[in-house]
């Protein structure tokens, strides 16, 4: 049985995780909020650019002169690039773990094909540099601000690589902020780029010709893609965290009233002993 | 017919501006447009230079660059990379 004085030691102990475990629910409720604020910043600009491209690749696609644009041309699969992107710090329940399981399921079912690695996010690097040679770029510590150039920069890296030839398809793989309770799990493919659709067609006057204008529109999305990417994942990465501590706090809990019972069960059985004593003590000199 | 346009300004990261302006004048890749209500639809590249919104008699102008232009049903949607 421990003694009295090994369960105080214990109680405080959770005591003190709790207490951390609740700072870093309130810090991670406060970034959140605050993710949030710049993913719902960046929407205008994304739905805009949405309908633009939407409109301008059917004009393109109507207009003979234009052809087919390198980021759309659709090969057969031989080499993948996968873009993984994790967060940088842990303790966030199952939020790098899960995304790290369906980014190595896909590799899994991809045996056949050549892979290559974007890696954003320290966690992700960490597993899959160990598991995988080909690494082509790591990137970490983007999160804590994120830019849209930090993005950009990535994005292009993604297109060179692309439109050289040097690999056939890209997938992203994120988790995505749906609601506060759990991430949402993504893989989609960025390139060759998937046209959206368009609800209604505008007929523009082009000031360029739908050709060209759509030649430096596919770049742009590719970008957006990737820094709405990065947006959603910070938030999800927030609110993954929050409710992971949130867990934790509650756990603490019940841990030290499971605790404070055994401690005064110990308690009270060493009193009922110390009477027992006593008693045939007393019993005895009768 | 409105008798304004609305102009909207964004950026990746955010929505700059948006409001009424009776004539915005906007760079656009292969020149200076000016454009009043009323304005057919319209989808340009932007170039870099000065984008100026005049409203009952005020100007405000704009340093922009790179992006697009969209011009439809009086709304003026510009879509910069950057813009100070």
């Amino acid at each position: 049985m421990p003694s009295l004085i090994d369960i105080r030691r214990r109680v405080r102990s959770v005591k003190n995780t709790q207490q951390i475990t609740k700072a870093m629910k309130m810090v991670s409720a406060a970034k959140l909020r605050r993710a949030q604020d710049r993913a719902i910043a960046a929407r205008p600009y994304a739905t805009m650019l949405r309908r633009i491209l939407a409109n301008v690749a059917e004009a393109a696609a109507n207009d003979p002169d234009a052809g087919a644009h390198p980021l759309l041309a659709v090969r057969p699969e031989q080499r993948i690039l996968m873009v993984v992107v994790t967060a940088d710090s842990g303790l966030a329940g199952a939020f790098n773990s899960n995304l790290i399981k369906l980014a190595h399921r896909f590799a899994d079912e991809h045996r056949n094909a050549e892979l290559s690695f974007q890696l954003i996010g320290k966690k992700g690097v960490n597993y899959f540099r160990r598991r995988f040679t080909n690494i082509a770029g790591t990137h970490t510590d983007l999160f804590r601000r994120i830019k849209y150039e930090d993005a950009e920069r990535i994005a292009e890296e993604i297109i060179a690589r692309f439109s050289a030839g040097d690999v056939d398809a890209v997938y992203l793989f994120t988790n995505e902020f749906k609601n506060v309770m759990a991430p949402v799990l993504s893989s989609t493919r960025v390139l060759p780029i998937e046209l959206p659709k368009s609800a209604e067609t505008v007929d523009y006057i082009y000031e360029q010709n739908p050709g060209e204008l759509l030649g430096s529109l596919l770049p742009r999305y590719v970008k957006l893609l990737i820094y709405r990417a990065f947006l959603e994942s910070v938030a999800a990465e927030h609110a993954a965290r929050m409710t992971a501590m949130e867990a934790a706090t509650n756990n603490a809990n019940d841990v030290i009233d499971k605790l404070t019972l055994l401690m005064n069960r110990v308690r009270q059985a060493s009193i009922t002993r110390e009477i027992i004593e006593i008693v045939s003590g007393a019993a005895a000199l009768d | 017919m409105a008798d304004t346009l609305h102009i909207e300004i964004t950026t990746p990261e955010k929505l700059v501006l948006s409001r009424d302006a009776d004539y915005a004048e906007i760079p656009g890749k292969d020149g200076y447009m000016g454009i009043l209500p009323g304005h057919a639809a319209l989808l340009s590249e932007l170039g870099e230079g000065k984008l100026t919104l005049t409203t009952g008699g005020k100007t405000e102008s704009f340093t922009v660059a790179g992006g697009y232009v969209e011009v439809r049903d009086n709304h003026v949607s510009v879509l910069a990379d950057s813009v100070e």
